[in-house]
């Protein structure tokens, strides 16, 4: 997981390299162009096409017969009963091309999600460093206060300060810092503890930028859902270190899209976009949903 | 069964493994948010789908006491109805001779039970014998007189050149100019020229749904209470009535005689840049014609043809014909014109064809009214997938220009007769109560070009291909007992099935140019220097015509007052002139061959009454077996010998005297009378819901009281379906 994490790190590093200057809209118009283009390409290979447009045909002539045999309870049910049918078989006929799409895009969208999702810290802003320990980190050579509260030091880069000693949350072996962005960058921050130093990037030199919110452990599943960091050491006394990111807007013409119920703003106009190219493309790769 | 699980053990490994991660992927957190654009649509559309169609049925049982309420209100009422379900299968020129002989033989055992179980007649006839007029007598209950419909072609009064006699398609000549765009301010008008109403029409009156499926004349469609798709008169998308295409490599400066339009390929030798053209575009200065470009590649070695149409690829193989495929002619931004055409590269050698059909309208997106209610042909487009829709289906022209083969012709009648069996148990899996009508081509079109086969010493014997097809027509007699037999399978209790053609099928060995007669006794003159070899009877001189033929069995006194430059006076001039005709035509004998061609002529004021009568053939010629107007004849060329040999594929007919050629009546009820003419279906089927036959019908209702077979009684108006006996 990690080689392929730095592998796609690269390939988006690369990818969105030309956007970074860029309004956030301009980068996610390109990618979803490329994502709809592949999801069609993907979704011609490995669709039931003709099963799809056949289930799509039953459904428009149930809809037409409910109109045409608006006198008829009994015709307007059987319609109405084979609709459902139809569109059982449609959605069984989607099923599989999305088992090979989702995949890919969802590895990609991982890799989005911490192009676009957070914004770069300001100046003046603050944020909150935690860094939870790994289950038997007791006996891991990591000494400890008299009120068992483990040692721990920050390594701050010049433009953080710490504005609160560690605060310690035994239940959940979290330490806890405070800090202020005085002076936005491409910042380290490292937090030493039981002889090693561990770091968690906090990136705010450019609008687009590789910034994650969390430098995952070696866990499979962490390293999926965070991709944007390599993992910290397996045998380290640190299982994840985090820090709190501003959700970041996309401003497109006329509208400022902010996040929604949980949903990034990236990930609502890449997936208007997404399905928009889609829907426009279709035709041109035979494609028919 | 081990090779089937062994074949499919591979093709279902991926999926275990592809939906454990799958679960695991949807596990993190920004695929819970983000489901991808092909999904997003599948769920988007499948829940939106749901809700409109849930929304649809709400508001329709919503509405639904309303309605009723205002039936009630407003309906007319009828007497107690005998039937639930009128089923009317109509076999175009099924033949009572070969009916009966096939019959006999027991190669029709369907109609054969249908007729012990009910009846079997032969069933009379319109003067003349013929689809349209016949199918609208059918339809109306009255004769041609009031239907209107006399021929396939009527003509200009003025200018004599022949005009469709069932439909008149308008023009638009209010537009609003943009540079080089005009937009059209209008929609051309389409007008349908049969008269009187048909028996549908009046069901609807009274709440009771009609389906009418491909019945002859029904262009522009009917408005009543059912659905309606017409047929006959539907053109295509170049406006004719079938035009199909030959792009070919050969140099010829011969044009197609009969609806076809031939493209020479130039280029090559490999490859050829050209294009479809399409309809004129209205929208545009100038009306130039709409292009799809197409190219055609060629490879000999591997035998076949790559052709790309409006960025669509087809590979063909020699005479194989394709599916339907379908064209969309850009007029206009948003605008489309949509046809389809079936495809068949017709020789692949030293020089290349590629035949395409006639451009049909889509059904799916017409651009002519062609059903009722409108979206009725989109519907079946989606029900049954797309289906020809041009009046005249089957390429007759084609394969009589020796475009197309034999086996191809076959393979076109029976395609789209497996697209009208498909359309019409989809009707009648619908229908609760009412009447249902289909017409089934077929029969007509094969009897007509495969006649040859059936008779030795037919004059187009020549053109037989080998003796596969011998059976052809046999083969189509035995398909649409197979059709009946599916039908009978699904009668209900109360259900009135009629099985009927229009008229039956004869030979046509020799063909007859009446206006060749006309001119050789002095009836019709030539214009100066003119020796009559000109189409639509431009070499004539109408200042010292009296009659001239027109269509397939009429001949017009020029009359003065009525036609153009007429110069019979009506009354008692006409009525001599026209005593005199038939004197002189009745029995005309073709001496070469020491037969009778003409039957009989009739003057149409004997066989015809209403008020339509003056848009009448003056005459009805009613050739005798074997005979008919001769192709010279029928497209106004007035030179030539009165008899000749008919060599093309056309080779059996109908327009002939009517009373040789009944048709065939079949029905699962015993009825009351005898002699059954088609004028009595009409009345009938009123008679069968409980409403009276309005007065000006001619047809007599075929049951006196209710049949004892159906039911013993009344059948129940509403309620709950009767189950099958």
């Amino acid at each position: 997981m990690s080689l392929l994490n730095a592998a796609l790190r690269r390939l988006f590093d690369l990818l969105l390299y030309p956007f970074q200057s860029l309004p956030a809209a301009v980068g996610l118009t390109v990618v979803s162009l490329l994502a709809a283009i592949g999801m069609l390409w993907a979704f011609k290979k490995t669709s039931n096409q003709a099963g799809i447009e056949a289930a799509k045909r039953r459904i428009y002539a149930g809809v037409f017969e409910i109109r045409l045999f608006n006198d008829s309870f009994r015709q307007i049910w059987r319609a109405q009963a084979a609709i459902l049918r139809a569109n059982l078989t449609y959605l069984r006929h989607q099923l599989k091309p999305m088992l090979f799409i989702l995949p890919p895009l969802v590895l990609a969208v991982a890799q989005l999600q911490f192009q676009y999702a957070y914004a770069p810290p300001a100046a003046g802003s603050r944020t909150v460093l935690e860094a939870t320990l790994a289950p038997g980190w007791e006996s891991g050579g990591v000494e400890t206060s008299p009120s068992g509260k483990p040692r721990a030091e920050l390594v701050l880069p010049a433009g953080l300060v710490a504005e609160t000693p560690a605060l310690w949350i035994p239940s959940e072996r979290t330490l806890t810092w405070r800090l202020r962005v005085e002076q936005p960058g491409d910042q380290t921050i490292a937090v030493r503890i039981g002889g090693r130093l561990y770091e968690k990037s906090l990136d705010g030199a450019r609008p687009l930028e590789r910034r994650s919110p969390v430098r995952p452990g070696r866990s499979w599943l962490d390293q999926l859902v965070y991709p944007a960091e390599p993992p910290l050491p397996a045998d380290g006394a640190l299982e994840r270190v985090s820090v709190d990111l501003a959700p970041a807007e996309v401003a497109l013409p006329g509208w400022t899209v902010r996040e929604m119920v949980g949903v990034p703003a990236w990930m609502t106009v890449f997936f208007l976009l997404s399905i928009l190219f889609a829907f426009a493309l279709r035709k041109r790769f035979g494609v028919t949903f | 069964m081990p090779f089937v699980s062994s074949t499919e053990t591979p093709r279902r490994e991926w999926r275990l493994p592809l939906l454990g991660l799958l679960l695991a992927l949807a596990a993190a957190t920004p695929a819970e948010a983000y489901v991808g654009p092909g999904a997003g649509i599948a769920l988007l559309s499948s829940v939106g789908v749901l809700l409109v169609t849930l929304l649809l049925a709400f508001l329709s049982i919503l509405a639904w006491p309303f309605r009723a309420l205002w039936r009630l209100l407003t309906g007319k009422k009828t007497a107690a109805p005998w039937a639930r379900r009128f089923i009317s299968v109509g076999l175009d020129g099924q033949d009572p001779r070969l009916t009966e002989r096939l019959m006999a033989e027991g190669k029709l055992p369907n109609l054969k039970k249908l007729a012990e179980q009910g009846c079997y007649h032969r069933i009379r006839t319109t003067y003349p014998s013929m689809t349209p007029v016949a199918w609208s007598s059918y339809s109306t209950g009255v004769n041609p007189g009031k239907h209107n419909i006399f021929d396939f072609l009527d003509r200009d009064r003025k200018t004599y050149l022949p005009v469709l006699s069932s439909a008149e398609i308008g023009n638009v000549d209010r537009f609003l100019r943009l540079g080089r765009w005009k937009i059209p301010l209008a929609k051309p008008e389409i007008r349908l020229l049969r008269k009187s109403r048909p028996f549908w029409s009046i069901l609807g009156d009274y709440r009771i749904w009609s389906t009418v499926l491909r019945m002859p004349i029904t262009f522009p469609p009917d408005r009543f209470y059912g659905a309606e798709l017409s047929a006959m008169s539907v053109p295509d998308l170049l406006g004719s009535q079938g035009t199909f295409l030959l792009f070919t490599t050969r140099r010829s400066d011969a044009k197609f005689k009969e609806g076809g339009q031939r493209v020479e390929l130039a280029g090559g030798p490999d490859r050829f840049e050209t294009s479809l053209r399409g309809p004129e575009n209205i929208f545009r200065v100038g009306d130039p014609p709409l292009e799809i470009p197409m190219t055609i590649e060629l490879d000999r070695a591997a035998g076949r043809a790559r052709v790309r149409i409006d960025g669509e690829e087809h590979l063909l193989e020699p005479r194989q014909l394709t599916g339907w495929v379908a064209l969309e002619f850009k007029a206009a931004p948003t605008v489309k014109v949509r046809g389809i055409t079936r495809m068949m590269v017709t020789e692949l050698g030293e020089h290349f064809s590629l035949y395409l059909s006639p451009i049909n309208l889509d059904p799916e997106s017409p651009a002519m009214p062609i059903s009722h209610p409108s979206y009725y042909s989109t519907y079946m487009a989606k029900k049954v997938g797309p289906y020809s829709t041009l009046g005249l289906a089957e390429d007759t022209w084609a394969l009589n220009e020796k475009v197309t083969d034999d086996a191809t012709f076959l393979r076109q009648s029976y395609d789209i007769d497996a697209e009208r069996q498909e359309m019409f148990f989809a009707a009648l899996e619908k229908l609760d109560r009412g009447s249902l009508v289909c017409v089934f081509d077929g029969t007509d079109r094969i009897q007509h070009m495969f006649w040859r086969y059936l008779e030795e010493g037919h004059p187009a014997g020549a053109g037989r291909e080998s003796t596969a097809h011998r059976d052809a027509i046999e083969q189509v007699y035995r398909h649409n007992d197979a059709l009946v037999g599916k039908v009978m399978a699904k009668l209900r209790r109360e259900d009135v099935l009629v099985v009927v053609s229009d008229h039956g099928f004869t030979s046509f060995r020799r063909g007859v140019n009446l206006n060749a007669w006309l001119l050789a006794n002095g009836y019709l003159a030539l214009k100066p220097g003119c020796d009559g070899s000109n189409e639509w009877l431009r070499d004539v001189d109408w200042s010292r015509t009296r009659a001239y033929a027109q269509g397939l069995t009429g001949i017009f006194l020029n009359l003065a007052g009525r036609e153009g430059e007429g110069i019979v006076q009506p009354g008692a001039e006409a009525q001599a002139l026209r005593k005199e005709l038939i004197g002189k035509l009745s029995g005309l004998r073709d001496e070469e061959r020491r037969e009778v061609g003409i039957h009989q002529v009739y003057d149409a004021h004997q066989v015809y009454d209403g008020p339509y009568l003056v848009n009448a053939p003056d005459l009805i010629v009613g050739y005798n077996h074997g005979y008919r107007v001769s192709w010279d004849c029928a497209t106004g060329v007035v030179a030539g010998p009165l008899f000749e040999d008919n060599v093309k594929a056309w080779s059996g007919d109908h327009c002939v005297d009517p009373n040789l050629v009944p048709g065939v009546f079949f029905c699962n009820h015993a009825i009351d009378k005898q002699d059954p003419s088609l004028l009595d279906i009409a009345p009938t089927v009123l008679r069968l819901f409980g409403i009276e036959a309005p007065a000006h019908m001619d047809g007599k209702p075929l049951f006196e009281k209710p049949p004892a077979t159906l039911n013993a009684g009344p059948a129940r108006a509403g309620g709950r379906e009767s189950r099958a006996a």
